[in-house]
């Protein structure tokens, strides 16, 4: 393997857009080697650097495993793939878009259910009732956990979604659910609400790199030259 | 990793097989139950605590399994599975891997997979006789393996229980506060809401809904909910009845109506909660906080006491024992006495051994009802490192 620094950026979208935009208003210019569609690119200028054009949820297993030094992708994403995330990587800048809130969402119908205690409350009743527990669809399975422990909710299971999410209630494969939104119309045309203290976590990529990859010298120098051009 | 030399298994196996033969000699019955369990149970079971740290997949017919994470759970079900009726009298020993992820990583003492030999015996109707003697067995157990030098940790969530009780207030907010009880943080919070004025608690709920929520009558406070929801064009969705939102919304109002929680029983729920110090005198601590209030609860301390007795009689050293009114709070499925054996040398993070009652187990496992229940078990990798003298 090369010594050089591998800086990994998601592949397509807005979100590749606004990277690369981000990098070239710093004066970095991303572009892709070889053919249009390939995943491999550079930096213009910066020799000591490769470029991965990867899908944004793999960017936090190349950060996590050290594949990759640094990379662009969504704070919910790290914290959801990464338990132990303040050992593994370093969160170098908020690149103010690909904003996002990870929220739990009820039915607007549970008129009775306003907050996390509330949830909490209804839970023993609702299994009394259906014989299980309830369920919350969700594919941000760890930051679930997480939050609903630090509320004192624990009687409840999740159901992985990998898409559409904010259909299971209504079509009864899940009770409430946690998910992403940005404006939040989705949820309401979805008959959801977000509880009144369920916002988990308020996301935008960031630029991270990790503790775990293996910093060469010429590495070490290539981080230094892309944070001072980004103001870091 | 467990046994991850040859060497290092067989001195387990050594050790497991000392330990199983005080556990059948006193009377217990060696099972093995199965590894592969199925999600349900223990899901609903074990708490968030260890939900997070289990291994669960799903097979290739679709089914949740888990890889056990104790084997308490797996012995219930062995119990019923033999006997249809949980009351037949059950005494069970055992020595097998269970499996927990650790988030931190694995280290030597918090391996991801080890062994744990223990034992658990069901429906015993003499609680206090059972928990003395559950507390004996794994003291020899593990002298009779090399243990010199150790400490016992014990908590009664039966006190709390029973205070709880003593204490006059709805019974709706008792299966709060008991059902709270193991996340410190919330518990906090509902110990405080209920001692709140009531509005507060209502400021969430629409002022015409609840003009027109009758509490006692399901069916005018259900054709409230109807009507609102009609009114402001939501539409109903999913599992949860309008007869639940109504009752639940019910509930609620009768709450407010109550009086909130004087003052005094939350400083004497917090007070009895930060009692810590040596077993014997926890009892008379309670009596002292408890003499002010009116309030009495002597059966449930009496049998404190006689359980103390009675492992004084059996031969465990009582006098250098730590009672904590907050130990068993990580533990969601204990319902009683709960103990921990901690050695100098580990530290009480990587205590050798615990265990406890867990009356309310059976039927979550799986039978009609619940019986009386107690067990404990060894973390054997940890008893070996200590027991030869290396740090784990």
């Amino acid at each position: 393997m090369t010594e050089k620094l591998l800086l990994a950026v998601p592949s397509k979208g807005r979100l590749m857009e606004q990277t690369i935009e981000i990098f070239a208003n710093a004066g970095l210019t991303l572009r892709k080697t070889g053919n249009e569609r390939g995943y491999r690119g550079e930096v213009a200028g910066l020799d000591t650097v490769e470029v991965a054009f990867i899908s944004a949820s793999e960017i936090a297993w190349y950060l996590k495993t050290g594949r990759a030094h640094m990379g662009v992708t969504g704070e919910d994403l790290i914290r959801e793939q990464i338990s132990d995330a303040s050992d593994r990587v370093t969160f170098l800048k908020a690149l103010g878009f690909g904003h996002a809130d990870v929220v739990v969402a009820v039915p607007n119908y549970w008129i009775d259910v306003r907050s996390m205690a509330d949830l909490d409350e209804i839970a023993a009743t609702f299994r009394r009732e259906h014989g299980r527990w309830f369920r919350v669809a969700t594919k941000y399975i760890n930051t679930t956990r997480r939050f609903f422990a630090e509320k004192g909710v624990i009687d409840y299971r999740i159901i992985e979604s990998l898409g559409a999410t904010e259909g299971a209630p209504a079509a009864g494969t899940a009770d409430l659910i946690v998910d992403i939104t940005s404006t939040g119309a989705t949820l309401a045309a979805n008959g959801l609400r977000i509880l009144d203290d369920g916002i988990i976590l308020k996301s935008e990529a960031n630029l991270v790199a990790s503790k775990v990859a293996n910093w060469s010298p010429a590495a070490r120098q290539a981080e230094n030259e892309i944070m001072q051009a980004l103001g870091i | 990793m467990a046994a991850e030399t040859a060497r290092k298994f067989e001195a387990l196996e050594a050790q497991a097989q000392k330990i199983m033969q005080v556990f059948i000699k006193a009377g217990h019955e060696a099972v093995s139950p199965a590894i592969l369990q199925p999600a349900g149970v223990f899901l609903d079971v074990i708490g968030e605590n260890l939900r997070a740290r289990t291994y669960v997949f799903t097979d290739p017919d679709g089914a949740e399994l888990c890889l056990r994470p104790d084997l308490t759970v797996p012995t219930c079900r062995l119990h019923i599975e033999r006997n249809g009726d949980p009351a037949t009298k059950g005494r069970y020993c055992y020595n097998g891997p269970a499996f927990r992820f650790q988030p931190v990583g694995a280290d030597s003492a918090h391996p991801r997979e080890f062994r744990q030999a223990g034992i658990e015996s069901i429906s015993d109707t003499d609680r206090e006789k059972a928990d003395a003697q559950t507390v004996a067995l794994i003291l020899n157990a593990m002298r009779a393996a090399g243990l010199k030098n150790h400490m016992l940790r014990i908590g009664d969530l039966g006190l709390f229980r029973a205070l709880i009780k003593a204490i006059d207030m709805p019974d709706r907010w008792r299966q709060f506060l008991t059902h709270l009880f193991w996340r410190p943080d919330a518990f906090r919070a509902e110990l405080h809401r209920l001692a709140r004025p009531a509005e507060e608690s209502l400021k969430d709920i629409p002022a015409e809904l609840r003009a027109s929520i009758v509490p006692g009558d399901v069916a005018r406070s259900e054709r409230a909910v109807v009507d609102y929801l009609a009114a402001n064009s939501i539409e109903a969705m999913g599992t949860r009845t309008v007869t639940e939102v109504a009752i639940n919304l019910m509930w609620r109002l009768a709450d407010a109506k109550s009086d909130p929680l004087p003052p005094e029983t939350v400083t004497l729920i917090e007070r009895y909660l930060a009692i810590s110090g040596p077993a014997k005198a926890a009892g008379a601590c309670l009596k002292d906080l408890l003499r002010d209030r009116g309030v009495t609860m002597n059966p449930v301390i009496d049998a404190y006491h006689r359980r103390l007795q009675l492992m004084t009689d059996m031969g465990v050293d009582v006098v250098h024992a730590e009672f904590s009114a907050e130990f068993g709070r990580q533990l969601e499925y204990y319902t009683g006495f709960v103990f921990e054996v901690i050695s100098p040398d580990l530290g009480p993070e990587s205590p050798l051994a615990g265990g406890g009652r867990y009356d309310d187990l059976m039927r979550a496992a799986g039978a009609k009802r619940n019986v009386p229940a107690v067990g404990a078990a060894i973390h054997t990798e940890r008893l070996l490192s200590v027991v030869q003298g290396g740090a784990a």
